[in-house]
């Protein structure tokens, strides 16, 4: 995941900003860490450089 | 508690019809009707554009065909795996993992939004439609292609047995309730007597 896109991305339950760990990363890209809601704290995985942005209630 | 059933056994249904998608996907949505429901957009290079449950990237190539900022949302990574193959997980297009009724995006993140075969899966349609135009910029358009709403009754029986079709009345009554202005409808058949697909361009009232 960029960074960049930390612009347009939030949280999908109350749609506030999200925080982001990083856990790994490269010269371009998030490869795994955490985004937190600032709000709820909800806690969504980057896994493999993909944000997984389901709510709680669908993941699996 | 019906909400999270169905949505599970859209998940497991997806699952399932994604080995065969892109082989069956043709007769009911092909390139030609792609590119026709590309035409009735205003995408200009350089626009964001986000495709709500992209699946395996059929939509998400024709977008790319204009600009190269897309983005493709997909409450399924399996069945987004195909579309990693095309583009690359981590290459020009950006993907997430989410539902098309709770978007992980700010209001008017994007230029343009489109969904293609995804809204018979929404459990919600209308509150889905909603997320889409929240996410759209003020005045943006949104496109979304769901199944028409088949002639015979046996077929009727069993689209609303599995999922949800619908008509331009419905349609009209969902874009209204989302609160859309400007809806119009375009129905795409692949050939006389194929599955006929209801298309539908909308766009958010302007702030």
């Amino acid at each position: 995941m960029k960074e960049s896109l930390m612009d347009i991305i939030c949280c999908p339950m109350d749609k506030h900003d999200l925080e982001l760990e990083v856990d790994d990363r490269n010269d371009e890209e998030v490869l795994a860490g955490t985004l937190v809601c600032t709000e709820c704290g909800e806690r969504y995985p980057i896994e493999d450089g993909i944000p997984n942005l389901l709510p709680p209630d669908m993941r699996d | 508690m019906g909400v999270l059933e169905n949505k599970a056994r859209a998940r497991l249904f997806y699952k399932y019809l994604s080995k065969v998608y892109d082989r069956v996907n043709p007769f009911v949505w092909n390139e030609e009707m792609r590119a026709e429901a590309l035409s009735l957009l205003d995408i200009e290079p350089g626009d964001r554009v986000l495709d709500v449950g992209c699946g395996t990237g059929f939509g998400t190539e024709g977008l790319l065909q204009y600009t190269d900022d897309v983005h493709g949302l997909d409450q399924s990574a399996h069945q987004m795996e195909k579309a990693f193959r095309k583009f690359g997980k981590r290459g020009s297009v950006r993907f997430y993992r989410g539902d098309a009724e709770r978007l992980p995006f700010k209001d008017g993140s994007f230029d343009l939004v489109w969904s293609s075969g995804s809204i018979e899966y929404w459990p919600n349609p209308v509150a889905a439609l909603r997320e889409l135009r929240r996410v759209v910029k003020p005045g943006g358009q949104v496109l979304v292609v769901g199944p028409d709403y088949p002639k015979s009754t046996v077929m009727q029986r069993l689209a609303d047995a599995i999922m949800l079709f619908y008509d331009e009345a419905e349609a009209d009554r969902m874009f209204a309730e989302a609160g859309f202005v400007e809806v119009e409808h375009h129905i795409q058949q692949a050939r006389p007597g194929s599955p006929r697909a209801i298309t539908t361009v909308a766009r958010a009232p302007e702030a």
